[in-house]
């Protein structure tokens, strides 16, 4: 345990870098987003942008297409942009294939040649994933609320509490979700880059479908294959509740990955 | 109990076989040398004693644990030094021995790793630095200090002086002599027979996965057909019926080169009627008798 926790330790201090400045950005981009909303919503501009909007983006937004064309749209957009969702599952999919890196590099057979169980690299991976990834979502949202506190001009609607932790708390399972599927991949893989060039490869792949999907009816049939169906911002941003469904949707892929990865890790050669 | 004990081992890659039926025990305090070609198995075989590959069939113990299904018992006293040193580039010298020493979940005297950069001059600055400045022999002194920094009962080395400068590679060797003379193991692999030769108590030679010879060096070293200069006092005309185990391997102005393989009686009764004016007899080779087994196989 002492062992697995130094490891952790470790791991922590070689991403701390990566993580840090990652978290930084995000946080920064809501600041620009809120200042952006907030310049947008004092020069009255919401109504005519709305007006500007292509159709198909009209059929993408649904009902949301009011919501998302004011000051508080503009903020959530932070959490589904797709430069942010790219960024968090990319941290994730980088984070858990780090135990492929170690067994490429070589790494990997100076530390288990110690008296130390093959589950608990698993373990330090997931709880890395699980913990930065969380960082990341706290970062923005602080972000978000310093922002709001900073650029949102008076008498403006600001977005709920509620509805900014939904959001959060949802790309944070589809964040996890990826790092499951990551882990998954890289735990029998010797090749960093096979392993999440492959996972990067299978988000983006599900993510067109998802995307496809909305506009294109045939491809609705296979959209559920998706994970990236279960994370809905713009059903939240209209007011629906966060649905819990779509919440153990994620964490079961998340789970079922990380119990992949300690199955396939356990039983495979370390070599490179 | 063996330090260790390998029984039918076998690991098989599709339809390549990387060991078979490998059968070895190391004795207590004895340092065994492992020899062989390259991809003749020695490296999967170490590997199968730490746990990082799966054997296909038979077992490994280290000390009495079976390395697969006892292997954090089995690996809780090893030191292990890999054939190459994989470490990220951007960690310094000391935060590599400070992480391995702290997963081998045993205290390492500040004094015991003093001392081992004091043999191997690493000096603490050194330590300091990133890996990425160091060099090929640096990383090599680096891994030395991490396998035997926690004065482990069993040091296992995969060509432990690859990249050492001589002196270097001298410092090493007086090393192992300490640690034989405290009482640990040591199974290493080694391309250097002048290295087996001189700091190895018995050798064990595998080839093509299986192992073909098991023997202590003095032994083998009575194996090795000596070199066998004779001098005339005449030019004399090799002699057709020279005793077996003699080979003339040149002839030259009043003296013959010869190779014996046992004893000299029968040689030098063979010569006892010629003018033989003076016989120098060099130290046997142990180098020749492993290349033999060597060249065997590759034929």
């Amino acid at each position: 345990m002492r062992a697995a926790a130094l490891l952790f330790t470790y791991s922590l201090k070689r991403v701390r870098t990566l993580v840090i400045t990652t978290g930084l950005l995000l946080a920064a981009l809501q600041l620009v987003l809120i200042f952006v909303a907030g310049a947008i919503q004092t020069s009255g501009g919401f109504e005519q942008l709305s007006s500007l909007l292509p159709p198909f983006a009209r059929q993408l937004l649904g009902p949301a297409v009011v919501t998302m064309m004011s000051f508080s749209g503009i903020v959530c957009l932070g959490y589904f942009e797709l430069a942010v969702m790219g960024a968090l599952i990319a941290l994730a999919v980088t984070l858990a294939t780090v135990p492929t890196s170690e067994v490429e590099i070589g790494f990997m057979d100076l530390i288990l040649a110690r008296p130390l169980a093959r589950h608990w690299i698993i373990t330090r991976t997931i709880v890395l994933t699980m913990l930065v990834s969380a960082f990341m979502l706290a970062l923005m949202v602080a972000g978000t609320w310093i922002g709001l506190r900073m650029f949102a001009p008076k008498g403006v609607l600001w977005p709920s509490a509620t509805l900014i932790n939904s959001l959060a708390v949802n790309l944070g399972m589809l964040t996890l979700c990826w790092g499951g599927v990551a882990m998954a991949i890289g735990a029998a893989s010797s090749r960093r880059s096979v392993a999440g060039g492959a996972a990067g490869l299978l988000a983006l792949a599900t993510f067109l479908l998802d995307y496809i999907a909305r506009l294109w009816q045939p491809a609705e049939s296979i959209a559920w294959l998706s994970p990236f169906r279960y994370y809905n911002p713009f059903d939240l941003i209209t007011g629906n509740a966060l649905p819990l469904k779509n919440l153990f949707i994620l964490g079961a892929i998340a789970v079922a990955g990380f119990a992949a990865a300690y199955v396939l890790f356990a039983r495979r050669d370390i070599s490179r | 109990m063996a330090p260790i004990s390998i029984c039918g081992l076998t690991k098989q890659y599709g339809n390549v076989r990387a060991v078979n039926n490998l059968n070895l025990d190391v004795i207590q305090g004895e340092i065994l040398g492992f020899l062989g070609l390259n991809g003749a198995g020695k490296t999967t075989t170490i590997r199968i004693l730490l746990d990082l590959l799966r054997p296909s069939s038979g077992n490994a113990f280290i000390l009495g644990h079976d390395c697969q299904s006892d292997g954090l018992q089995a690996r809780l006293n090893i030191g292990y030094l890999p054939g190459e040193m994989g470490i990220y580039s951007d960690l310094t010298g000391r935060e590599v021995l400070d992480l391995l020493a702290g997963l081998n979940g045993r205290a390492v005297k500040v004094s015991r790793r003093r001392d081992l950069q004091e043999r191997l001059e690493f000096p603490e600055s050194d330590l300091s630095r990133r890996l990425r400045e160091y060099s090929t022999g640096m990383k090599r002194k680096l891994g030395l200090i991490q396998a035997f920094q926690s004065d482990p009962t069993l040091l296992i080395l995969d060509e432990p002086t690859e990249g050492l400068d001589p002196l270097m590679q001298e410092s090493f060797y007086k090393l192992l002599v300490d640690v034989k003379q405290r009482g640990r193991t040591v199974f290493m692999s080694s391309h250097v027979l002048s290295e087996v030769d001189r700091v190895c108590d018995r050798i064990a030679l595998i080839r093509k996965g299986e192992l073909v010879l098991l023997s202590g060096i003095e032994e083998l070293r009575k194996l090795a057909a000596r070199p066998v200069r004779v001098l005339f006092a005449e030019d004399v005309p090799i002699a057709a019926g020279l005793p077996p185990g003699n080979e003339v391997v040149e002839t030259g102005p009043r003296a013959w080169n010869l190779k014996v393989e046992g004893p000299l009686g029968p040689l030098l009764r063979s010569i006892a009627t010629l003018p033989v004016r003076d016989i120098e007899i060099a130290e046997a080779k142990l180098e020749d008798v492993i290349l033999k087994y060597y060249r065997d196989g590759a034929e």
